[in-house]
């Protein structure tokens, strides 16, 4: 049975097309009646707008990645404890280091019986290789040489070099029928091998699933998830309190404990993936060549005071390095540069900096975590150690063409986090090559490279216990700290709480 | 008459499509859409890459020629965004940004003309008062905050309805009331002054002079003259609805028009952006022509004038 979108005039309950007080409310009465049986359903409240249902175009992790993910199966998936674990690959492991051995798991068929095998595999992942399809995930298969099916459960991808991230990459990837495909449009309609299946997709309100009966990988265990688009934090604030949904992200520090409070939902936070940073242009005058000034910057920022003062203390201070503990990679051993305006002072006059100096802070707006909170705190306690930092606010859609041109001012404020949580990609910003990269340091480079060019994981977090080291060393950015991610849940469930951005319904347990 | 409807629609037309050119330079002058829709740090041969695919290389004017072809034969592209045909996305979205502006029009302007009424006939009482300090609020009081207040208190404090989204005709209910407060206002304190305005004319004075009694002179000869310049506003106010309300529809989840665009502009989803700056000039633009040829139907004067 194939779900096909319903259109806006045609979305029950409430259709339009026959717009009679009646229908309305014989349709939410219906309603209303259906939800109060003992059935088991799901809401969840996602922060922005679902922009398509195609896999092969999915890109946000927050929204579209996590609606595929319910509808379609990928080789492995990410548990909430940070774990891949396998979906359709039974195991895998590296052969060398020029290629990936998946063993897939038998007699997997997509609902109308077509198998789910290991030409299918190749043909989803070719599919994506092949400029024709147009698909802006390709460069994940960069480097990628070739896909060969050895038997129907057993896939080899063969690449040019060594990649160790593929797996993780590959829980970003799910398998369409390519027999479906030949007429279907997967941008709106949905057939897989998921534990769900589309049974009404309201575009740009909701989503409603159900569960697929068919699905041998992953169960579902609510008889229905909604997900529904709220794209302002306070509205989303209001659901979670009015019981109507049971699930939202992404809510205002003060609200968390206020929800707490109410005895009426629970709300918590936990670390996210993305780190908070200012950016140094270190090909740049004044910050160019001068490790001791970007030093100094880093001892004049209280960073402590930051977390307990603006996030009412959730939040948790980067150990000077953009990595957290939840990548691949994290160095332990690293702390955060100490708040010592005594030093930064004697450090700028090392540096050979005459006081004040004048610098330029880039803020992009509607972006990043309390960005404009953030840039005007930084730039006060510059200021406190000889520092002017002129604040320029902007727009972000304007910013990103100077900052992804290669042509970024002296400073500027973000968030970074990479979605497959390992080092080799959120390092991989600051190497030389990349257009962001605002960086040029050969010791960094050779230990990046040597942390890609094994697939063995002791070699590669020794590789980057030297990158961690010396991008703190060096700081091309003034470290800050983890954005929290926080997160509201009704009275019915619990959800595993993670920071990596990915709403699955099987992370959320029935009370 | 034919010639000032000829003379007129070729107005609109031209409208059109200055609203339509200064939003097609703008938006090219704002950024780069291929550096938004990939991860930022992608190298800059795919970030290229992906501009030649979106056309996005080529010089402006070939852009512009380009799409005004298209546009001209109701093709305004791909979303960059969605994958889908622009015109179709803000199409869908319509349904819901009108049922919205629609059923906000109707109320406020029933509740904002007979406020408005009762404020200019008994003008100088607390009536007159209260209705035009209520409207003075009602003008004053930012949407955003309004519409979050009355989320918590219906929506959360007593539960009695949704908090957003569309499913229902309950859903319907807080954002309509958010919008028509607002129209109301606007409407009232426009009719109430049009109103006094009519009632110090000669021919107010004449009917009642004749002895009509007031009822007549109240309803039949000023109330008719007095709609004329509500009527306008309200055909503004309604295209301006219809172009969706975008705080509004964010606040209370609505998917419609208004939200669509303010997202299209974040993500400088170009094609989607001019698609539905199209289709609300073309909206506005033909509001207020058919304001030009219905007036000289109302008003008499304008019809000596001309």
């Amino acid at each position: 049975m194939v779900t096909t979108i319903s259109k806006l005039a045609g979305a029950a309950p409430g259709s339009l097309r026959s717009l009679t007080v009646a229908a309305w409310l014989g349709a939410s009465l219906a309603g209303a009646l259906a939800s109060s049986a003992s059935a088991e359903t799901l809401t969840i409240a996602l922060s922005s707008t679902v922009n398509t249902l195609d896999p092969t175009q999915a890109q946000v992790v927050g929204t579209d990645v996590s609606v595929a993910t319910h509808l379609y199966s990928p080789l492995v998936a990410r548990g909430p404890d940070g774990k891949l674990y396998g979906v359709l690959a039974e195991n895998w492991q590296p052969e060398g280091d020029s290629a990936w051995l998946f063993n897939l798991k038998p007699g997997v068929t997509f609902p109308g019986g077509e198998p789910l095998d290991a030409e299918a595999v190749k043909w989803n992942i070719d599919r994506i290789r092949n400029p024709e399809t147009k698909s802006r995930n390709r460069s994940w298969f960069d480097p990628v040489s070739e896909v060969e099916v050895v038997s129907p459960t057993q896939v080899r991808i063969k690449t040019k070099g060594p990649y160790p991230t593929l797996p993780d990459q590959l829980s970003m990837i799910f398998f369409l029928s390519p027999e479906w495909m030949k007429t279907h449009n997967p941008a709106t309609e949905a057939y897989g091998t998921g534990p769900y299946k589309l049974k009404q997709f309201v575009a740009g309100d909701r989503l409603v699933l159900e569960p697929n009966d068919k699905a041998v990988l992953e169960k579902p265990t609510f008889d229905e998830v909604t997900m529904r688009v709220i794209p302002e934090a306070s509205a989303r604030v209001a659901g979670i309190l009015a019981g109507e949904v049971d699930l939202a992200f992404d809510l205002p520090l003060e609200d968390v404990e206020r929800i707490k409070k109410s005895g009426r939902a629970d709300a918590g936070w936990v670390p996210s993936s993305r780190s908070m940073v200012v950016r140094m242009n270190t090909l740049k005058a004044p910050l160019a060549g001068n490790t001791k000034l970007r030093q100094a910057l880093n001892y004049a920022v209280d960073k402590e005071g930051m977390v307990e003062a603006m996030l009412g203390g959730l939040g948790t201070v980067s150990q000077c390095q953009i990595l957290t503990p939840a990548y691949f990679g994290f160095n332990q051993d690293l702390k955060p540069y100490p708040y010592d305006p005594a030093k930064a002072k004697q450090l700028l006059k090392e540096a050979g900096v005459t006081t004040p100096l004048k610098i330029e802070l880039e803020v992009p707006l509607n972006r990043y975590f309390m960005a404009s909170e953030i840039g005007q705190i930084v730039a006060g306690q510059l200021q406190e150690v000889g520092v002017e930092a002129t604040i320029k606010e902007m727009d972000f859609g304007a910013w990103v063409k100077t900052y992804a041109g290669r042509d970024m001012g002296q400073m500027a404020l973000l968030g970074q986090a990479w979605p497959t949580l390992d080092a080799d990609g959120m390092l991989g910003l600051y190497a030389a090559a990349n257009p962001t990269a605002y960086f040029d340091d050969k010791p960094f480079d050779e230990a990046l490279k040597a942390g890609r060019g094994t697939t063995d994981p002791a070699k590669r977090l020794e590789a980057y216990k030297t990158a961690t080291g010396r991008m703190c060393e060096e700081a091309p950015v003034i470290f800050l700290f983890a954005q929290p991610f926080t997160y509201g849940t009704s009275k019915k469930v619990t959800w595993k709480a993670r920071g990596d951005d990915w709403v699955r319904a099987t992370d959320v347990v029935k009370k | 008459m034919s010639r000032y409807v000829i003379e007129r629609l070729g107005e609109a037309l031209v409208a059109v499509w200055g609203i339509v050119t200064i939003v097609f330079v703008v938006t090219r002058m704002l950024g780069d859409p291929a550096v938004l829709l990939l991860p930022l740090g992608t190298p800059e041969a795919q970030v290229a890459a992906l501009r030649a695919e979106l056309g996005l290389e080529r010089p402006m004017i070939i852009q512009y020629l380009d799409f005004l072809i298209r546009a001209v034969q109701g093709d305004f592209g791909l979303s960059y965004q969605f994958f889908r045909p622009a015109m179709d996305l803000v199409l869908e979205r319509l349904p819901a940004t009108a049922i919205l502006a629609g059923t906000s029009i109707v109320l406020g302007v029933i509740i904002g003309s007979l406020a408005g009424f009762v404020a200019a006939v008994k003008r100088g009482s607390f009536l007159e008062f209260l209705a035009m300090t209520v409207a003075l609020l009602g003008q004053a009081t930012p949407v955003f905050w309004l519409g979050i207040m009355l989320i918590l208190y219906f929506g959360v404090n007593l539960g009695w309805l949704p908090t957003g989204g569309w499913d229902s005709l309950a859903s319907l209910v807080l954002p309509v009331l958010t919008l028509s407060i607002f129209v109301a206002a606007t409407v009232s304190r426009l009719f109430r002054s049009s109103m006094l305005d009519a009632l110090s004319e000669d021919y107010v004075r004449t009917a009642r002079a004749k002895g009509l009694p007031p009822g007549t002179v109240y309803t039949r000869h000023a109330g008719r003259n007095a709609l004329i310049p509500v009527v306008t506003m309200v055909a503004i106010l309604t295209a301006e609805l219809l172009g969706g309300s975008a705080v509004t529809e964010t606040v209370f989840s609505w998917p419609g028009v208004g939200r669509l665009l303010l997202q299209a502009i974040e993500n400088k989803d170009f094609p989607v952006i001019q698609a539905g700056v199209f289709l609300i000039a073309v909206i506005f633009v033909g509001t207020n022509l058919l304001i030009d040829l219905i007036y000289p139907l109302l008003d008499p004067r304008i019809r000596v004038t001309r």
